[in-house]
């Protein structure tokens, strides 16, 4: 991967960040205010619970975005390195919902 | 043991992730340092409850903090990717470990490595920076970036990677046994050992902490220790915090503040180790 497609590679990688947090704060501040306001208890913890998941995913989904990015490239240490981080956090998954 | 909720609590929750965020973003460290003694000391929670909530707001600091600087090349995205093979490695071991330790143990391994980050702290308050020549070859891993405050490009070539593995992998356990960043011990390690400049090796330690996080607070959130309204509360908090304390930090060139943090973290981790039973 070449300087020029780097920097358009940081430049996704910085909007997936962003707007995933942005997305999570969101649902977050959402869930929280009508969990407080006495709002039925389900759809609020609904909504807290998505914008824990979304902030969870959101670096899951960073990584997964520079796999295939540098698959693209043909650049194959590093597509071989991001899916290993990849597998790493897919098998926290797999310790946590075993 | 886990209060009810409450919007005084959600409230103090709040407020500590703020103050959390704004500290550490003036260290340029995560909040976590901060908010773990708080939740353990001041509101009596869980030690596993409270590094499950700063596990959060680790992703969400360093998700935002980012989301801002990728594309300038201060993060170094090729050796934070190397890196973060090892970091998410300490990660996922860090996470499964951390059921087999007691609260205490937990607690008085945190009070160590706070006392031992605010003096890596004070120490590290003079930068040293390795300038090569612009035209060198940084190789594959190596970077180079401008700086607003000296005008130059500085480049760097990356040393003794496998040294940086190594820390890499103690950092990714301490951060989901602790819930901190681990940043502490990534930045001194690439400034010093690896021939990282300050800023770079920071910026590359904010971005790779997210994914270090997140193979942690994965496994706290799936043994429940994860309280969505808690979490969501601090993360609210941090996510304004750190906004006033970076702005704060470009500001003022704040020594004194930094000394007076370290200090404070010192007792804190001091309290940590005297209190834990």
């Amino acid at each position: 991967m070449n300087e020029l497609e780097t920097t358009r590679l940081e430049l996704w990688l910085g909007r997936i960040l962003g707007w995933g947090t942005a997305l999570s704060a969101v649902l977050l501040a959402a869930g929280l205010i009508l969990s407080l306001s006495g709002a039925p208890f389900r759809f609020a913890s609904a909504l807290t619970s998505g914008g824990l998941i979304i902030l969870l995913a959101t670096p899951l989904l960073r990584v997964a975005a520079s796999a295939v990015e540098y698959l693209l490239a043909r650049d194959w240490l590093f597509a071989a390195l991001t899916t290993t981080v990849l597998v790493t956090l897919l098998g926290s998954l797999a310790v946590a919902f075993r | 043991m886990i209060p009810e909720l409450s919007p005084l609590l959600s409230l103090v929750l709040f407020v500590a992730g703020m103050a959390a965020g704004a500290m550490g973003a003036l260290l340029g460290l995560g909040g976590g340092v901060f908010l773990v003694p708080f939740l353990v000391l001041g509101l009596r929670l869980p030690m596993h409850y409270a590094v499950g909530i700063s596990l959060t707001t680790v992703i969400a600091t360093s998700s935002v903090v980012s989301s801002g600087r990728l594309g300038r090349s201060l993060v170094n995205i090729r050796l934070g990717m190397v890196l973060e093979v090892a970091t998410t490695a300490g990660g996922l071991t860090g996470g499964i470990a951390a059921a087999m330790f007691a609260p205490a143990t937990l607690q008085r391994l945190f009070g160590i490595v706070a006392v031992l980050a605010a003096l890596a702290m004070i120490g590290r308050l003079e930068r040293r920076n390795v300038l090569l020549d612009p035209d060198i070859d940084v190789g594959r891993l190596g970077g180079r970036y401008y700086e607003d405050e000296s005008g130059a490009v500085v480049c760097y070539q990356v040393r003794r990677l496998p040294l940086a593995m190594v820390v890499s992998f103690v950092a990714g356990s301490i951060s989901s046994l602790l819930g901190v960043g681990g940043g502490i011990l990534k930045v001194p390690a690439l400034n010093i050992w690896c021939g990282v400049p300050l800023r770079a090796a920071a910026a590359t330690s904010a971005f790779m902490i997210g994914v270090t996080a997140t193979a942690g607070a994965i496994i706290y959130y799936g043994r429940g220790e994860i309280i969505a309204w808690m979490a969501a509360s601090t993360v609210l908090g941090v996510l304004a915090g750190s906004r006033a304390g970076f702005a704060i930090g470009e500001r003022a060139r704040a020594k004194w503040l930094k000394v007076g943090l370290a200090a404070i973290l010192m007792v804190v981790g001091l309290l940590m180790l005297v209190r834990s039973r």
